[in-house]
């Protein structure tokens, strides 16, 4: 099996693994559905900023890979688990996350003020992305060599960060109360 | 001179004894969703307007009106 289907699967399992602790840390607490919404309508604001810094903190490993003359294959491994959460947390962000939740939770979560601060993230995430894109370009100009693999590695994580530390800060500041 | 919307939310929903939870509820949205309407962070879509003044029993222009920011 290759080092990115392992790394794949690390990633994959990572994330089925901390749904499965979610899930059993809630089953002892008896809940209704809105007080459930707002129970993990509080915990995806925290979430938020800390999967960013698990995200960019990847990074380090991305660009020791790339400085590297010859990659270890444990490098693929690590490159296909960022990869895989890249994925997901896209799917994440244009979702309304908790997937395992019933629908009615899940509806009561993706309600007006949270739709609006996910659309706002995601504008900020976009602005980024194409600011991390002429970054990329203007460095080519100077005769940097940037593959194409560096580069849609570089605009990803400039997207996928900045929208989750945007909707992370309205979705904590929402929950301040005045 | 930009605009706000002003809301006489809080003051009604505590007329009502209402909590924010519970108003949410009525009304579909999460606690946050109140929370940042009352506190003019958020300004909601006219449905939503819409349901929290017949949940709270008065007509829109009573709860929601222009103001200078």
């Amino acid at each position: 099996m290759s080092a990115f289907v392992i790394g794949l699967l690390v990633g994959l399992g990572a994330v089925l693994a901390i749904a499965v602790v979610v899930k059993l840390r809630q089953r002892n607490m008896p809940m209704s559905v809105a007080e459930k919404a707002d129970y993990l309508s509080t915990r995806r604001a925290r979430m938020l900023p800390a999967l960013a810094v698990i995200f960019v903190s990847q990074q380090a490993t991305f660009f020791a890979t790339i400085s590297s003359p010859a990659p270890h294959s444990a490098d693929g491994a690590k490159i296909s688990a960022w990869l895989a959460l890249s994925i997901i947390l896209l799917f994440a962000l244009s979702t309304k996350w908790f997937w395992f939740e019933r629908k009615e939770v899940r509806d009561l979560l993706d309600d007006e003020n949270t739709r609006a601060n996910r659309n706002d993230g995601m504008r900020w995430g976009f602005l980024f992305s194409m600011a991390a894109a002429i970054a990329v370009y203007a460095l080519t100009i100077f005769d940097t060599a940037v593959t194409a693999r560096d580069a849609v590695h570089i605009v990803m994580t400039a997207g996928i960060a900045v929208a989750l530390i945007r909707w992370g800060m309205l979705e904590r500041r929402a929950h301040r109360d005045a | 001179m930009p605009e706000g919307l002003a809301n006489r939310l809080k003051e009604r929903r505590t007329e009502l004894g209402l909590t924010q939870a519970e108003l949410a509820e009525l009304v579909g949205v999460t606690r946050k969703t109140v929370n940042t309407i009352e506190n003019r962070v958020f300004v909601p879509s006219t449905i939503l307007a819409l349901k929290l003044a017949r949940a709270l029993d008065r007509p829109v222009e009573a709860l929601f009106s222009i103001s200078p920011d």
